[in-house]
């Protein structure tokens, strides 16, 4: 048999097993009490990790005088819908997504800003984004990150100015 | 080609290979048959085939890739579970290449469902794949006399007519 007609044979062959491969799978799945329905109707649960918040951010008050001093670099980890409804005045814009990591050129932004503090504001809620983005940004080398303590409302409750 | 083709040496070689190809798609497929739901949400995972296929390849593939590693092992249409293999390979390299490439952190799922800690995917995942790949081309080429019930059909074939 030449090599051609064994190239033949071989796919023949290996068709020959995926069929067997498909009816025995397909009965075996038919008569076994767990089987699964041959097509799934509702769409899989699929767990995406969370980025890990490593590092450590201390808590500022709403009303602490670092937020409004020159060495400090205020980030707004709110969407950008809401950070464009309202937002302190030079704050940057980095929102923090719960399930995918913060874009790295933001963190190489905020590395070459040469800020001396960096303070993370959320919306205040449980969990409060900003309190997150701030240990992420810690727990990638940044030093000196903190969090405001109620996030933007908490700011605007004690008539911080925009 | 012709010489390279018709060495001696490529049956011992290729029964190597075809044991231990043989013993990783038997040990990758056990899980898969014991489980196929978590096998299916494995799949899921890669977000490559649309939904409706997803649960007939979770019930189809463990058993194609017993089939085959079984019939690599004893050397019975040795060539023919080489190109199953080889197939299913290339099909799993691309979809972790794909999954990689799109920074998807998520478990391989090629022995069992493990966490993400335990079998993360990575480019030594789609290495480790594309050198079986080329394991399973190696027998597909060059194994023409496999050790084992072909060999041995062979054999039997080649001495009927001078019985006769």
């Amino acid at each position: 048999m030449n090599a051609l007609n064994q190239g033949w044979v071989a796919l023949r062959d290996a068709v020959i097993i995926t069929l067997i491969a498909v009816v025995v799978g397909l009965l075996s799945n038919e008569l076994r009490e767990d089987g699964i329905p041959l097509v799934q109707q509702t769409e899989y649960q699929i767990l995406v990790p969370c980025p890990e918040t490593v590092g450590e951010a201390p808590a500022l008050p709403p009303d602490d005088p670092a937020l409004r001093e020159p060495g400090t670099l205020l980030i707004d980890a709110r969407p950008a819908a809401d950070f464009s409804k309202d937002h302190m005045e030079k704050s940057r814009n980095v929102p923090y997504d719960y399930l995918m990591p913060t874009d790295p050129s933001a963190v190489t932004d905020i590395l070459k800003s040469g800020a001396r503090r960096v303070v993370v504001i959320g919306d205040g809620s449980d969990p409060d984004p900003g309190e997150h983005l701030a240990k992420e940004l810690s727990g990638k080398g940044i030093r000196n990150v903190y969090f405001v303590r109620g996030g933007l409302p908490a700011i605007r409750a004690v008539g911080g100015r925009p | 080609m012709k010489r390279l083709l018709s060495w001696r040496g490529h049956p011992p070689i290729a029964l190597v290979a075809r044991l231990y190809l043989g013993w990783v798609f038997l040990y990758a497929c056990w899980h898969k048959l014991l489980h196929p739901g978590d096998f299916a949400l494995d799949i899921a995972t890669y977000q490559i085939l649309p939904l409706s296929l997803v649960n007939l390849m979770a019930i189809v593939l463990p058993w194609l890739e017993l089939i085959a590693g079984g019939l690599l092992v004893i050397g019975f249409r040795t060539r023919a579970a080489a190109l199953c293999i080889l197939g299913m390979m290339a099909m799993f390299s691309v979809a972790i290449a794909i999954a990689v490439a799109r920074g998807q952190e998520m478990s391989c799922g090629c022995f069992a469902s493990q966490g993400l800690k335990e079998d993360p995917i990575s480019w030594l995942t789609v290495l480790r794949d594309l050198g079986w790949t080329a394991l399973a081309a190696y027998v597909l080429v060059f194994d023409r006399r496999p050790l084992g019930v072909d060999g041995w059909l062979m054999s039997r074939k080649e001495k009927a007519p001078a019985s006769v």
